[in-house]
């Protein structure tokens, strides 16, 4: 299978500069996915892999040969990867299977081997009895798994996904995930995957990168990335995270808009800090460092999502579904924090929230 | 909310009644009014072609026509020859030539002779005295002009005079009609001592006065006397306007009825009146005429017949015109088409050099009146003199014999139909190709395909249906054109279609069913590939919007990309700059066949004459109104019509828009001839001839232009945008101000422009259509080549040329940039 190496990649439309010094190998058979909001580059970089752009800056090589560099450009079609487009591209004036047998009949492949190779393909993606129907008779679903049995029908030692899911509804999306993780690991083939939705890339990924205007914020497994991210960004992007102001001293970290409570600290760090709190870490406890009052509850059959306030600030507290009733609006209660996150206050965060508003 | 629902469904099915009672009650009036006027002695036929002999037909100077009209009119000698002596002397101001002209005929044969002096005053759409021969006669002594005056006049009408030998001379060769026309054209030349014919002001005031109520009603009242009561009179005068207006209503009632029972909700919509009031227009100014004109082909005598088909279509010269219409059109097709796909593809999907500016040039062509190109290519492929010719014989040393390329052929022909027609296809396919989701070609790239293959496999597939729809374009418009073929086909006799049509039609009343039989024939060939490229290609459409907004991609040309630019340049030089620029150089000569630099061949007379002589003016300012009229109304109705389309589900609005597509895929000469043929008075409506029948027509044909403008950008305003505004508490007409409005204007200019342009230099309608005060610049234009001079006519075009890019300028501008045409 294959390798893919990116060395120093910088790509700029004029003066607009989408990625700065891209800098990473994907190991062979990896589920690579490319995370990040929209604008910030990744698809950029996927269709830099394919041979769409060119790099500005950089090297791509694919296992060990030199795809984008220097005066060296390797063609798409040269590159034997497969891609599935986020708008599909399946070919409206071919039927399934001319659509799936097309990168085959380009390489001249016999036919009686390309009968085989798609039959066994559209077995994979459940669309053999499909075979003869054009793209407007079929879903978007069936749609995208004809471009899928496309990308794969050439044993593509690489293979590409951009956003394939996005245009699908949310049942559907879910099975498509775990289908397309599913032939992956059968096939062993190394997968770069874009996506802006973060529960598709933990459910699916070896490994996340996740890119934020140009710049990857942070790499690593979905666990390593949700548990320890690096910086604001990729706290607030992975799962759900308030953020409040504090002072780290003497091993506490005094909270200005929680009423100026405090958290028992161990860390290294010093001085002003972010503090990021995830709302499932925290869990109403009578001997709990902070107190507050209930202000709202919302049941949402397994969790029950509070708004406590402390001190100016409201709280999110996710708790078990099995709190709810038993506990009144309005009532004085005590949170026990389980973990947080402390960063440096670099201002990062205004930046964040000047971008959000 | 029963007992509303019981309400509302009675007072529907009352007001349907009362429609449909006023239908019938219209119908019979009209029907008995008829009756009554003909129980008086006189047919309403007979009253509408007297008129129409005394007006229309008169024009072309058919003399022998109005005889068998006054005899048919049966209408009071004294009093008919008293009308027609008033009006000639209107027309001459000189009562002493009328009665010398009319001394010495017998009584019996006095109005008859009148109404011939009529008819022969009108005939200055006959071939004209010349200038220099109009300086000869008036150079003349006092006392020869007087004799020639008198002794042409009554040569003209038919006393058996030796006619002088000045008038004699300018008649040689001349024969029937043309004769007596010219004969006419010396009288009126000598009897104005000025030597300038009448002016068309008193033109048109005559024959204004001959087509107005006041001698309508004469007319009548010649025929039916004072046997009548008023209201007799009114119903019979007006009574085929009666029953026409009668037997919509039964229409309309009948299929709201229908309507309004598939629905099973009796409520009465105000969005019905719209839709029929426009349905009704459509009805009558489309659908009649064009069953009229059908009908009239196969029925000439009131039964069925094949007679004049098969006279038509055994006639040799017909047959050579059908021959030459589908060999053009094809061959105009299939190069068209292989020029503007590369064409397309090179300006939308490489990096050629100067891709944009190549795009406006091949576009703008569009916005060129199709007879300048004709123009432009007779002046440099004529054989004896064309510059290409001379050039090529120059740089071959040919010597001086004709050749060696003869724009009078039927390849010529199909050499400028391209050049026009090409751009038709380019617009349709590069549409289609800038539209294109990228990612289905880097799908094929991704596969394995190179560029080439993908353009082979991918590309050019999925461009079938709109490179047909294209092509199908180009064919029609090409068999439908008749600029091109007048100004190429005629000199070199490759008769087409079109030109064998009017040629029929100038023949008057006995030409008009020969007319019928091609028109026929033309309006078979739209509908079919109509029918094929709106429903069976449409259909097979795959090229949809996709929301996002693409970036097309673009094809490195490499080493090739300036030879290929180097070429596409060559063929803009070649098709766009050498014609114009040979029209704008002629447009200064003096002597054709001479350089614009000998000496004593520069003028810019042309130029001075075109903005100060009046008749020019009279039409540009003709052109003028008549396309803001239609743009104006045709804008109207297309916005109406979008928002029906696009914003209700109201049963029945698929039936204008389908109306319209029709009317806009029948050629322009079969509009014009069934509205001819209809717009008479024969049933009720008499606008043949004014103004509103130019309008009427450019409608029908254009409004379709400005419909689809309109339309698809309301189907690119999502409804929310509306509901939002709803829901934020304007109504719906601020609504349609403060957000629809401004966010569809650009198209509606856009569309107002689409159909302004063509109709402002229309050529093929105007020429049946237009009446003494209603001439257009395109048909001015059309004279003054083929009539009178070469380099005015190109001055005339190169001012319609600036007229149009200045609009698109201003489109550009109004639009800001979004369009230009």
């Amino acid at each position: 299978m294959a390798t893919v190496t990116i060395k120093q990649v910088t790509k700029a439309f004029g003066d607009n500069v989408v990625l700065k010094e891209f800098n990473e190998t994907f190991g062979d058979g990896e589920f690579i996915t490319l995370l990040g909001p929209s604008g910030c580059g990744k698809t950029t970089m996927l269709r830099m892999i394919a041979g769409f752009e060119k790099p500005t800056s950089g090297e791509i090589y694919i296992d060990d040969q030199l795809v984008s560099g220097g005066n060296t450009f390797v063609p798409p079609e040269k590159r034997s990867i497969g891609m599935v487009f986020q708008s599909y591209a399946v070919w409206p004036h071919m039927n399934v299977y001319d659509n799936v047998a097309y990168p085959l009949t380009i390489k001249k492949t016999p036919k009686g081997e390309i009968q085989e190779r798609v039959g066994k393909v559209l077995d994979i993606v459940h669309l053999t009895q499909y075979a003869k129907r054009f793209p407007n008779q079929l879903s978007g679903g069936q749609q995208q798994r004809v471009a899928l049995a496309r990308a794969l029908v050439a044993a593509p030692k690489l293979l590409l996904l951009d956003e394939p899911l996005s245009n699908l509804d949310a049942k559907l999306r879910e099975s498509m995930r775990f289908e397309i993780k599913e032939i992956q690991r059968r096939l062993g083939i190394t997968v770069v995957y874009v996506t802006h939705d973060q529960t598709e890339a933990m459910a699916m990924s070896d490994r996340i990168f996740l890119i934020n205007r140009g710049v990857v914020q942070q790499s690593g497994t979905p666990r390593e990335i949700y548990n320890t991210p690096s910086n604001q960004f990729v706290a607030d992007f992975l799962g759900k995270v308030d953020f409040f102001k504090g002072e780290a001293a003497d091993g506490r970290i005094v909270l200005p808009s929680l009423g100026g409570q405090s958290l028992a600290y161990a860390g290294p760090r010093a001085g002003r800090v972010d503090v990021a709190i995830r709302p499932e870490s925290i869990y109403f406890d009578p001997d709990g460092p902070l107190k507050g009052r209930l202000e709202a509850q919302y049941y949402l059959g397994d969790v029950d999502d509070c708004r406590v306030r402390v001190g100016d600030a409201l709280v999110r507290v996710i708790a078990s579904g099995y709190e709810y009733d038993r506990l009144k609006d309005g009532q004085e209660v005590s949170l026990g924090v389980r973990d947080f996150m402390v960063f440096e206050d670099d201002g990062l965060l205004e930046q964040m929230l000047e971008i959000q508003t | 909310m029963k007992v509303q629902d019981r309400r509302s469904e009675i007072v529907c099915k009352a007001t349907l009644a009362a429609v449909l009672l006023l239908g019938i009650a219209l119908l019979l009036g009209g029907l008995w009014g008829k009756r009554q006027f003909e129980a008086a002695g006189f047919s309403q036929e007979n009253a509408f072609s007297l008129i129409h002999r005394l007006s229309g037909e008169v024009d072309r100077l058919y003399d022998r026509s109005i005889a068998p009209a006054v005899k048919a009119s049966g209408a009071d000698p004294a009093k008919a020859g008293e009308t027609a002596r008033t009006l000639l002397n209107a027309a001459w101001k000189n009562e002493e030539a009328v009665t010398r002209a009319l001394e010495g005929v017998g009584q019996d044969r006095l109005t008859e002779r009148e109404f011939k002096l009529l008819a022969l005053t009108y005939a200055v759409n006959g071939p004209k005295v010349k200038t220099s021969q109009r300086k000869q006669l008036a150079a003349l002594p006092a006392s020869e002009q007087a004799d020639l005056l008198s002794r042409t006049l009554l040569s003209a009408t038919g006393n058996e005079q030796p006619l002088p030998e000045a008038a004699e001379e300018l008649c040689k060769g001349l024969e029937g009609a043309d004769r007596t026309a010219m004969l006419m054209q010396v009288f009126l030349t000598t009897a104005n001592l000025n030597g300038e014919p009448l002016d068309s002001n008193t033109i048109a005031e005559f024959k204004k006065a001959v087509r107005t109520d006041e001698t309508k009603i004469t007319a009548y009242s010649w025929a039916a006397g004072e046997k009548l009561s008023w209201l007799s009179q009114a119903f019979s005068s007006a009574g085929k306007t009666f029953m026409l207006i009668g037997i919509l209503l039964m229409l309309d009632a009948a299929v709201l009825f229908f309507w309004l029972l598939a629905d099973r909700h009796w409520q009465l919509d105000f969005k019905w009146l719209i839709i029929l009031l426009i349905v009704d227009f459509l009805l009558v100014f489309q659908v009649l005429p064009t069953v009229n004109m059908v009908y009239r082909a196969f029925f000439p005598e009131g039964h069925f017949s094949f007679s004049t088909i098969s006279r038509l279509y055994t006639y040799d010269l017909n047959l050579g015109a059908l021959r030459n219409t589908l060999i053009a059109a094809f061959c105009t097709m299939v190069l068209g088409t292989l020029l503007a796909f590369p064409l397309a593809w090179l300006v939308g999907r490489t990096n050629l050099y100067g891709r944009k500016f190549f795009r406006s040039l091949f576009v703008l062509t569009y916005m060129v009146p199709p007879y300048v190109g004709a123009m432009a290519w007779l002046r440099l492929l004529n054989p004896n003199v064309g510059d290409i010719n001379l050039a090529l014989r120059a740089v071959f040393g040919l010597g001086d014999a004709p050749g060696p390329l003869n724009i009078y052929s039927l390849p010529g022909l199909i050499w400028v139909l391209t050049t026009f027609y090409y751009p038709y296809a380019f617009i349709t396919i590069s549409r289609a190709m800038e539209k294109m989701d990228p990612s289905l070609e880097e799908a094929s790239r991704i596969s394995g395909a190179s560029p080439i293959v993908t353009v082979a496999r991918i590309t050019f597939p999925m461009m079938t249906p709109s490179l047909i729809a294209g092509a199908l374009l180009v064919f029609i418009s090409a068999a439908s054109c008749y600029g091109i073929p007048s100004i190429i086909g005629a000199p070199g006799r490759v008769h087409t279609v079109t030109t064998r049509i009017i040629d029929y039609v100038g023949r008057g009343s006995e030409g008009m069913n020969d007319a019928t039989g091609l028109g026929v024939f033309l309006m078979v060939l739209a509908v079919i590939i109509l029918y094929f490229s709106d429903f069976v290609v449409a259909k097979r459409q795959y090229i949809t919007v996709s929301g996002k907004s693409t970036r097309p991609n673009i094809v490195d040309l490499r080493k090739w990309r300036i030879p290929v630019t180097a070429l596409v340049s060559l063929f803009a030089v070649i098709v766009i700059l050498i014609p114009f620029a040979t029209i704008l150089v002629t447009s200064f000569k003096v002597d054709l066949g001479k350089s614009l630099t000998d000496p004593g061949n520069f003028t810019l007379n042309q130029w001075s004459t075109i903005f100060s002589r009046e008749e020019m003016l009279e039409s540009l300012k003709n052109s003028f109104i008549f396309a803001m009229a239609a743009a104006t109304i045709g804008i109207v109705v297309a916005c109406t019509m979008s928002y029906l389309l696009q914003r209700t589900r109201i049963r029945g609005r698929k039936l204008p828009d389908f109306l319209i597509t029709l009317g806009s895929g029948t050629p322009s000469v079969a509009i014009a001839l069934s509205l001819i043929m209809s717009m008479r008075g024969d049933f009720g409506i008499d606008i043949y001839k004014t103004a509103y029948i130019i309008i009427v027509a450019y409608l029908i044909k254009y409004l379709m232009m400005g419909m689809r403008t309109v339309v698809s950008a309301m189907s690119q305003i999502h409804v929310s945008l509306e509901e939002c505004s709803q829901i934020s508490g304007a109504t719906w007409l601020k609504t349609m101000f403060r957000i629809t409005g401004p966010l569809v204007f650009p198209s509606i200019a856009a569309g107002w422009f689409l159909i302004f342009i063509p109709c402002f230099y229309e050529l093929s309608m105007t020429t049946l259509l237009y009446g003494n005060g209603t001439k257009t610049i395109g048909f001015e234009l059309y004279e003054y080549w083929t009539f009178t001079s070469q380099p005015m006519a190109c001055a005339m075009a190169i001012a319609i040329l600036t007229i149009v890019v200045i609009l698109n300028f201003v489109l550009n501008r109004l639009t800001k940039g979004e369009f230009s045409i």
